[in-house]
């Protein structure tokens, strides 16, 4: 019987009932095509994204030539640059999502266990944190720590953590209320098992979703940054770069602004799926919804 | 001439893409000024009459035959807009949640001007006057600050006063009341009750009384009837369907219930629950056949017609009824050697609770310098109004809360300090079940790894477990195969046994059980009551029952302590207490019990 709660936890998340949801398959097509495209993107890249060839700058849309998206003011390949951007895009959102997880889901269980004054000081500290914009804080952050896409990762992980930390202390604290966990501590269980068997198991559901919404929102925020001009070096090829470049020639070559605005659209939109199916299909629904 | 006539009324629910019947065929009529009760076990689908009439069928449920007539018109096959014409003005409810049904962001004058315009009253001053008058004909106190509250400040016996009075303004001629009182305590319950006959009688509305309460229905009602599975087997003048029942299932009801005068008695229990929906549709004959003690052959070949005059009964052999008889006498309790070390002490024991925030901040005393003492295998109850503080000491001992001063001995050891000591001799000398079975098991996990948490938290190896779990299931009477189940997949007296079973795994000298017949049927009760009397003979363990239920403390308890606002104002043997009252409470306590 010993392991049975985590043996229990595994196949609960491998249900498949998640996936009999048509937002979660159709979230999870887009997101895991968006990741075979970044994972593949040196073999499908038709050039290198950073060659530069100044007699064929700003190339129009031809499908099926050399250059199928056309070029930027550079010369460079679009559709090469897209999908490089995309390994960067998607790195930043699973990394970011998941530090953002860590960090807020840690001091969620941690106060809304504890309770008490350690649940009053996080509380503070959250409310102190949202006071600053997310991103005006992931700026502000980017511009002290310097461009660079782990610098990006933590910038976006330090202005995402107390959304996950609120929605998750609520969850916590609502868990901590019932019973069984009451009747766990009578038995004799450690803290740690009674929050890992009784606490965390109710929590899961909503942190999957939130995951999912994470990385959506991670894409934005480094696209946002990636305008203004800070987050990577100017070598790497990045979606949030590639709008501002486009931005200058929208009438010359539209698609270097519309194809990487079209990329971040797709894959947040995928994101948001894939978290609004997962919230519909793993969370309980609100008690006596009559007609 | 009837107001409301039901004629082959069928509710029928979609089970797994399957249409399956909830009632079938039923008819019924209620006279105007009459009180009709329906009573019966959950899933009798009495509730359901109730929301036929209101045509507020949960989603998967209809109305697929029959009709129901009300002052002569079909409420089935009538436009809704009609039909919204007539509910809450002709047809009004009285909800089973009273907190739940109002709207948490009005304050009680938003929330009477707002039923009081909908039944035509206009104008401020008119409105104003209204909502003071039904308040005072419904005896809730100082109309001025009651007005400007929201429902969450009420207790909850004064929001079912104000749904009372809220259902009895627009002068209706039908009163539909589905539990109305069930999440009311003792004495909050009699005043309701008391207020909603005499409403009743002064503005000639016919009530239909839907309960699982046999005693409240006896109370109240001018006619019963008792159904089972979806069929109504009894019906007929209250007096003489409680007096003598021609129906099994009435007369096992009647003996499931301890009494509160006369010997103790043992109880009966009706074995097995009602069969599901699904089961019920294959049935054929007599469908309470299975759990009937008389039944013969022929009952579960076909089915019995509702026959008799006034007094009529679904039952093909309603003379052998009577002879229907707990099956033995009440077991005394096992007998010990007097003057044992006591296995709980408490001296003097306080706690209190900051309610409110910052600027209106206040101090509730729960518990006021309480001091008992518990002999080992004794049963002692613990009894009260709402709010008297019974459920805190009850936490208090188990250790889910801190004392604010004052002991607690546990078998010798003081444990009040609540460190880590005291909690591992906790573990081993008390152990707690609660209330609502459903939130203390925890949904993930299996009911054998729940029963074997204890061992689980010693670190027992797997074998050790099992044996345990084993031997745990037996005793409490359920089938071995329940143990890899998930506690959803359970019933609600089963997963209360789960719960039983769980406290009792590390065999705890001490057991706390926090009201847990509440919400369960009557029949469930008695197997609980039943089950604890034997777990009694074989276990050693002594039990600290907080309960607002009187007649099972009589039951079930040797010794009675009765709370008044945290603290306690009586204590002594059950059968003195109970005989010969002292305090005040414990007088309005056992005076608001429904015989």
């Amino acid at each position: 019987m010993s392991g049975m709660g985590t043996g229990r936890l595994l196949r609960r998340l491998l249900y498949p009932r998640w996936l009999r949801s048509g937002r979660v398959a159709l979230g999870l097509l887009v997101v895991v095509a968006m990741l075979a495209l970044a994972l593949l993107a040196p073999a499908l890249a038709p050039h290198d994204p950073a060659a530069q060839d100044l007699t064929l700058t700003l190339q129009p849309v031809r499908l099926g030539s050399a250059f199928p998206l056309g070029t930027d003011g550079l010369g460079r390949c679009v559709l090469s640059r897209l999908l490089h951007g995309a390994r960067l895009a998607l790195w930043v959102a699973v990394a970011a999502a998941f530090g953002a997880m860590l960090l807020g889901s840690a001091l969620a269980y941690a106060g809304g266990y504890l309770g008490g004054r350690t649940d009053w000081l996080i509380g503070r500290t959250v409310d102190a944190w949202t006071l600053f914009p997310p991103v005006v804080l992931a700026l502000i952050l980017l511009v002290g720590l310097g461009a660079g896409s782990t610098h990006l990762v933590l910038a976006i992980i330090l202005a995402e953590w107390p959304r996950v930390c609120r929605v998750l202390c609520c969850e916590v604290r609502k868990g901590m209320r019932r019973d069984h966990v009451a009747a766990a501590r009578l038995l004799g269980f450690p803290h740690w098992r009674t929050l890992l068997l009784e606490v965390v198991p109710a929590t899961v559901p909503r942190l999957l979703t939130l995951l999912a919404l994470e990385m959506g929102s991670a894409v934005v925020m480094a696209a946002i940054l990636g305008v203004i001009g800070l987050g990577v070096t100017p070598d790497q090829a990045a979606w949030g770069q590639m709008i501002a470049d486009g931005r200058a020639v929208i009438h010359q070559a539209p698609a270097n602004l519309l194809a990487p605005a079209a990329a971040i659209v797709i894959t947040v939109a995928g994101f948001n799926l894939l978290g609004e199916g997962l919230r519909r299909t793993l969370e309980p629904r609100p008690v006596g919804g009559r007609q | 001439m009837s107001l409301l006539v039901a004629r082959g009324l069928t509710v029928a629910a979609r089970v797994e893409g399957e249409a399956v019947p909830v009632f079938r065929g039923l008819n019924f009529a209620l006279a105007p000024g009459r009180v009709l009760g329906l009573v019966g076990e959950s899933g009798a689908g009495k509730s359901m009459v109730g929301r036929a009439v209101a045509q507020l069928l949960p989603p998967g449920f209809r109305i697929s035959h029959g009709s129901m007539e009300f002052g002569g018109a079909d409420l089935v096959t009538m436009p809704p807009a009609a039909r919204r014409a007539l509910l809450g003005r002709d047809i009004a409810f009285i909800p089973q949640q009273p907190l739940a049904a109002l709207n948490p962001l009005q304050t009680v004058a938003a929330l009477l001007d707002e039923h009081h315009r909908r039944l035509g009253v206009r104008g401020r001053r008119l409105l104003r006057e209204y909502a003071r008058a039904a308040l005072a004909a419904v005896q809730l106190p100082d109309p001025a600050a009651m007005l400007a509250r929201y429902p969450h400040q009420l207790a909850a016996d004064q929001c079912q006063r104000l749904l009372v009075a809220m259902a009895f303004a627009g002068r209706p001629r039908l009163v539909v009341a589905d539990e109305a009182t069930a999440a009311l305590d003792v004495i909050a319950q009699a005043d309701v009750i008391a207020l909603m006959r005499a409403l009743q009688r002064a503005s000639g509305a016919a009530m239909l009384f839907i309960t699982r309460d046999l005693r409240l229905a006896a109370g109240l009602c001018d006619e019963l009837a008792v159904m089972h599975a979806g069929d109504i087997v009894e019906t007929g003048p209250a007096a003489q369907v409680l007096g003598a029942p021609r129906h099994p299932y009435t007369r096992c009801l009647q003996l499931a219930i301890p009494p509160m005068d006369g010997p103790r008695r043992a109880l009966y229990a009706l074995p097995e629950p009602m069969p599901g929906l699904r089961a019920l549709a294959r049935l054929p004959g007599c469908r309470f056949a299975p759990r009937c003690p008389v039944k013969a052959d022929y009952c579960l070949r076909s089915e019995p017609p509702l026959a008799g005059g006034a007094h009529r009964s679904a039952c093909l052999r309603p003379g052998l009824v009577p002879a229907i008889a707990a099956a033995d006498a009440l077991s005394p309790p096992p007998w010990r050697p007097a003057g044992q070390a006591p296995v709980l002490v408490l001296e003097g024991l306080c706690k209190s609770f900051t309610t409110g925030a910052w600027p209106r901040r206040g101090r509730v005393d729960a518990v006021r310098d309480v001091s008992l003492r518990v002999a080992p295998g004794e049963f002692v109850a613990v009894v009260g109004e709402s709010g008297s503080g019974k459920s805190t000491l009850g936490r208090l001992v188990v250790g889910l809360e801190r004392p604010d001063a004052g002991r607690i001995v546990l078998a010798g050891h003081d444990v009040g300090a609540g460190d880590a000591a005291a909690r591992r001799y906790r573990v081993d000398h008390v152990q707690m079940v609660f209330q609502d079975p459903q939130a203390a098991l925890n949904p993930r996990r299996r009911v054998a790894a729940i029963i074997a948490q204890a061992l689980e938290a010693q670190g027992a190896k797997f074998a050790v477990r099992e044996r345990r779990v084993r031997a745990l299931l037996a005793e409490m009477g359920m089938p071995l195969e329940l143990g890899v189940r998930s506690p959803a997949q359970l019933s609600g007296g089963q997963r209360q046994r789960v719960s039983i079973a769980r406290a009792l795994c590390s065999a705890p000298p001490l057991l706390v059980a926090d009201d847990i017949m509440a919400g369960l049927d009557i029949s469930v009760q008695a197997q609980l009551l039943l089950l604890l009397h034997r777990l009694r003979q074989d276990h050693d363990f002594a039990l600290l029952f907080i309960s607002r239920d009187l007649p099972v403390v009589r039951h079930l308890c040797d010794r009675v302590l009765v709370m008044h606002r945290g603290a306690i104002v009586e204590e002594g043997p059950t059968a003195t207490v109970f005989g010969w009252p002292r305090h005040d409470c414990t007088r309005a306590l056992l005076a608001a019990v429904p015989r």
